[in-house]
């Protein structure tokens, strides 16, 4: 009987050091957030950079303490971690399908092309960054980025020395979807 | 009933062609009611310009809009060719020019909008921006003020209507003349 008890107990502390160490398990198997690793994603760049084309698509990196954007071939435009003072996080919904989708919806019979704007349209991230030159004179430039992709960014940013002694760090949601106030 | 269906569909493209012919000012995504003088100031080349960063004033304006005006403000400064230099906020080689004036703006009203609802609907979800423009002196005195609006109505992502005020706002500037002495 006795032996039963020391059975039963010893097979239960076995299951909860099999259940603690499986959680320790995945938990070391997240991938791990390294700051140094270099980082790329495709964004687009609004406007803002320097010798960079408004409204272009290209490749956003961070690389050592630096934000590069580059189109193509073209070198890059390059921002330096430490002149950044703030970075701010919004989303926008877009109509997809330029001109030629613009086209096709406004030939569409019966109001279809209304019916077709409904459904094409698509979340992005916008991220905003507030830099200074040399000179101390303030920048800003505006990228386009795939949803969930800007909340990265600004991650991997603070991580590389956007901290608040350096400026202002902020990140905000702001949704321009809904129309609030239109009569004014 | 296929005639029928063809001729309505010719019907309704000819209808959107003679709405656009009717509102031409609607394509351009934009109108702007900016006030100006006629005349045109022709002492501007010898001041410089620096461009402060944009006041949202009590409103919440989305921080892409706020630095978009900005950057658009500088580029439409440059393009006017109608002064000397035009500088950044907080740019140290401001401080040595001898003419410059400051250019302040300052949101006083905001309508986000929405691209989708202007697609559906047409006549709702336009992007509204009216701000307060001022040219001020380095001692404050106001030079020039404006109230300047820049919006999207129909076509165009919502981020051009700041495109249109910065536009709007080198136009006022251009014609208008201010007295600094």
């Amino acid at each position: 009987m006795n032996s039963y008890f020391v059975r039963q107990a010893l097979i239960r502390v076995w299951a909860l050091l099999f259940c603690s160490s499986l959680g320790a398990l995945a938990q070391s198997t997240a991938p791990p957030v390294k700051a140094s690793a270099p980082f790329s994603i495709r964004a687009t760049h609004l406007l803002g950079l320097e010798n960079t084309k408004s409204n272009c698509n290209g490749t956003l990196s961070i690389q050592g303490d630096a934000l590069q954007f580059q189109q193509g071939e073209k070198p890059g435009a390059e921002v330096k971690a430490t002149s950044i003072q703030a970075v701010f996080l919004g989303g926008e919904s877009k109509q997809v399908g330029g001109l030629p989708m613009k086209l096709g919806k406004a030939a569409a019979p019966y109001g279809g092309g209304r019916v077709v704007s409904l459904f094409a349209h698509k979340k992005y991230d916008t991220l905003t960054l507030v830099y200074v030159d040399s000179d101390g004179g303030v920048h800003g430039a505006i990228f386009q980025l795939s949803k969930g992709q800007g909340e990265l960014v600004t991650n991997l940013l603070k991580a590389r020395g956007v901290s608040p002694s350096s400026g202002e760090y902020q990140t905000t949601k702001q949704s321009t979807v809904e129309v609030m106030d239109e009569n004014n | 009933m296929k005639t029928i269906r063809r001729s309505l569909s010719i019907i309704y493209v000819a209808a959107i062609v003679a709405i656009m012919a009717a509102f031409p000012a609607w394509l351009p995504a934009q109108t702007a009611a900016v006030k100006s003088s006629d005349a045109s100031s022709g002492s501007a080349m010898q001041w410089s310009v620096q461009v402060d960063r944009v006041n949202p004033g009590d409103l919440e304006v989305a921080y892409s809009f706020q630095v978009a005006i900005y950057e658009n403000l500088l580029k439409e400064l440059n393009k006017t060719k109608q002064f000397k230099q035009v500088f950044r906020d907080g740019d140290r080689n401001a401080s040595d020019v001898p003419n410059l004036l400051v250019l302040q703006t300052t949101v006083e009203k905001y309508t986000p909008g929405s691209e989708t609802r202007r697609a559906v609907t047409t006549v709702s979800g336009a992007t509204k921006l009216t701000v307060r423009s001022q040219l001020l002196t380095r001692e404050g005195k106001i030079v020039l003020e404006r109230r300047v609006n820049g919006n999207v109505r129909l076509f165009g992502s919502n981020l051009r209507a700041t495109h249109n005020l910065a536009r709007n706002i080198a136009k006022a500037i251009k014609q208008s003349r201010w007295d600094v002495g």
